[in-house]
């Protein structure tokens, strides 16, 4: 789960990361209020918990009252990345020469922390990744101690960082990397960290992502009501505990496991178009698909369901009994196929056959989908 | 023969008293898995399916000998159940639980990690488990779907790993072992180490990986695939349609920062001379010609 910057902004500083002046307004008039608390100029910075904001225009620097009034109305209510802008935050400008970048993410292949920098900072890092990799300095952090000083000190000098500036952004980077354990992060980001006129640091920008395995954990830490970059029926389907993603074709689809929910999509996405990716996990219930159910067909428009079940850790008969009941109960008209297998798989058969369902006991999903194409035509 | 798992593995279920332990080892003992112990603090004394329940790791292993062990352990607990497993001494471990903190996990896979040379191997987060056709399952697998032959599996995904055995034995092509990488954004075993295990087993023909989007996994297993691997390999990468930046149920299935896609995984495998299966049942054929 990816933090508002607004919502960055105030844990780094609460861990003594220095950040700028800052005030976040939700109408044209609270951004100004916050514009002449502060003293023009400012930079307006829409507040989306997402990415590559800059690139989408979500950031832009004003000197009158005027034109405050005038990009915030702009950017309040617009979409970036899909999401939309609720709030902007306005920032005291800050002068500076030199841009630094400094963060720490979890490398999935080591399953260990991983700290980066670059003197390269306030550009796209996966394009600095990309076309220049030299530079970016990197360091592995084993998991069961803290980052020292003097390893951060060490990598800095090593990236090239200006020796002024080392032990300051070491400093930086430490107190950063407590936020990362402390936050169970998986991402903790200043970029760019920057160099100000007067020679003292500024993080200019604040990213944090969190996992959302530990909120369990952090839920005290983390702010509560945090709006998430998902669709209303992707939200619906975390309600009821399941995956949903929303994809743009017409054919809804139900699987009992994420790489099967995949293989479907990818199959059927061969010669049809998939409405969703539907996962329900490994906790099937009767109820569980009966919502599943309802939610795919609150999309219009569908021609056909396909739904793909393995008895494994899941009772599929349960969930029989559920498919059924919602198609009993809505007299669903558009063709339902099924295909279910393993533990009390014949149960499951009989159940869906008296609920008009086309059942087909073949193994591989192609040949569910060869009779789904022969329904639909 | 077999990899890792087999009828005398001496098997241990951690979280045997709850909902979901129960059940499964009902299912792991029909298997004929030989479940010799299972473990829930607190409940030391009692029995599950005629299973001796015992208060602590090290209490099962001393007094039923187990060498294996499989969790149904909820996820909060999940870090400390398993340095008491590593530290009773069992090698193998099957990590079935999903949603175990990230950070956790790190944990888990460095402590793993320190006792690398005896020769431990840790399975999960999120997966079915392993399981040895005719032989026994630690996991969460149903078992028709798979029949004893020479084909070896490693899944990211327990749903598609069935698909892939069950259409290998529906056309007759068995299995040697079935292996549940798990599908979080780390493995606590990384992919390459398990081809190895199945490039020394000399009942294995060949090897079938089963991706998924995300992570770097199934390139670096290219990079030792393309060094060091004399068997034949398939793979096939599930998520060719996955929007980017949207976590496909798996928490480890998420294409982000442009790592970890679709075309990426596929280009890396194809360079180390990987035969690309473009939908799981493209797996007969190749079964047919290796065999």
């Amino acid at each position: 789960m990816n933090l508002y910057e607004h919502e960055a902004a105030d844990i780094f500083s609460g861990f003594g990361i220095r950040v700028p002046e800052r005030i976040l307004a939700a109408t044209p008039d609270e951004a100004l209020m916050a514009a002449e608390k502060i003293g023009l100029p400012v930079v307006v910075k829409a507040q989306v918990p997402a990415g590559g904001r800059g690139l989408a225009g979500g950031v832009k620097t004003v000197g009158t009252a005027d034109e405050v009034l005038a990009v915030a109305a702009d950017l309040l209510g617009c979409r970036i990345q899909g999401i939309k802008v609720r709030s902007v935050m306005v920032v005291r400008k800050v002068d500076f020469y030199r841009e630094l970048y400094l963060g720490i993410t979890v490398d999935g292949f080591k399953g260990r922390p991983l700290v980066m920098v670059s003197t390269r900072g306030g550009m796209n890092i996966e394009e600095v990744a990309r076309q220049n990799p030299a530079d970016i300095s990197s360091l592995d952090v084993p998991i069961d101690r803290r980052l020292f000083a003097f390893e951060a000190r060490k990598l800095l000098k090593g990236a090239g960082f200006p020796a002024r500036q080392i032990p300051g952004c070491a400093d930086t980077l430490v107190r950063l990397y407590q936020v990362f354990e402390a936050y169970n992060a998986m991402v903790a980001e200043i970029n760019p960290l920057v160099v100000c006129t007067n020679d003292s640091l500024m993080a200019l920008d604040a990213k944090l992502e969190v996992d959302d395995s530990s909120l369990f954990r952090t839920a005290k830490l983390v702010p509560k009501s945090h709006e998430r970059n998902e669709s209303h029926l992707e939200k619906l389907g975390r309600e009821i505990g399941v995956t949903y993603v929303e994809l743009d074709g017409d054919i809804g689809i139900i699987s009992s496991g994420a790489g099967l929910g995949m293989a479907t999509m990818d199959i059927i996405g061969q010669r049809l178009r998939p409405a969703n990716f539907l996962e329900t996990g490994g906790a099937i219930t009767e109820e569980l698909l009966y919502k599943t159910m309802d939610l795919i067909l609150t999309k219009k428009g569908l021609r056909a369901v396909f739904i793909n079940l393995y008895g494994g850790i899941n009772p599929i008969h349960e969930g029989a009994k559920g498919i059924v009941r919602y198609v009993k109960e809505h007299a669903t008209r558009i063709p339902i196929v099924a295909k279910a297998l393993g533990n009390r798989q014949e149960e499951t058969w009989g159940i869906l056959r008296s609920g008009g369902v086309h059942v087909v006991t073949e193994v591989a999903t192609e040949k569910a989908v060869e009779k789904l194409i022969e329904l639909i035509g | 023969m077999s990899i890792l798992l087999n009828k005398n593995t001496r098997v241990l279920v951690q979280g045997i008293t709850g909902r979901i332990g129960r059940v499964q080892t009902h299912w792991m003992l029909a298997y004929g898995t030989n479940i010799v112990a299972g473990v829930t603090p607190g409940k030391g004394g009692t029995s599950v399916e005629g299973v001796p329940v015992f208060d602590s790791v090290l209490e099962a292993v001393e007094k039923t000998g187990a060498d294996a062990s499989v969790f149904f352990v909820p996820a909060p607990f999940v870090l400390d159940a398993f340095i008491e497993t590593v530290d009773a001494g069992i090698n193998l471990i099957v990590v079935v639980p999903e949603h175990i903190p990230v950070h956790d996990v790190m944990k888990m896979k460095a402590y793993a990690r320190n006792h690398e040379n005896r020769e431990l191997l840790a399975l999960g987060p999120t997966t079915a488990g392993i399981l040895t056709p005719g032989e026994a399952k630690m996991g969460i697998m149903p078992a028709a779907l798979f029949k004893p032959g020479r084909i070896g599996i490693i899944s990211r995904s327990g749903t598609l790993s069935y698909e892939m055995a069950g259409i290998l034995s529906n056309a007759g092509y068995g299995q040697s072992t079935v292996v549940g990488k798990g599908a979080d954004p780390i493995a606590l075993t990384n992919l390459s180490a398990i081809l190895q295990h199945f490039d020394r087993d000399p009942a294995t023909a060949g090897v079938v990986i089963v991706g998924e989007v995300g992570g770097v996994q199934e390139e670096e297993a290219a990079k030792f695939i393309a060094d060091g691997m004399h068997k034949p390999v398939a793979a096939y990468i599930a998520g060719k349609f996955a929007p980017e930046g949207k976590r496909m149920g798996h928490a480890g299935a998420i294409v982000q920062r442009s790592q970890g896609t679709f075309a990426s995984k596929q280009q890396a495998l194809r360079e180390a001379d990987v035969t690309i299966l473009n939908s799981p049942i493209d797996v007969i054929g190749w079964a047919r010609h290796i065999s």
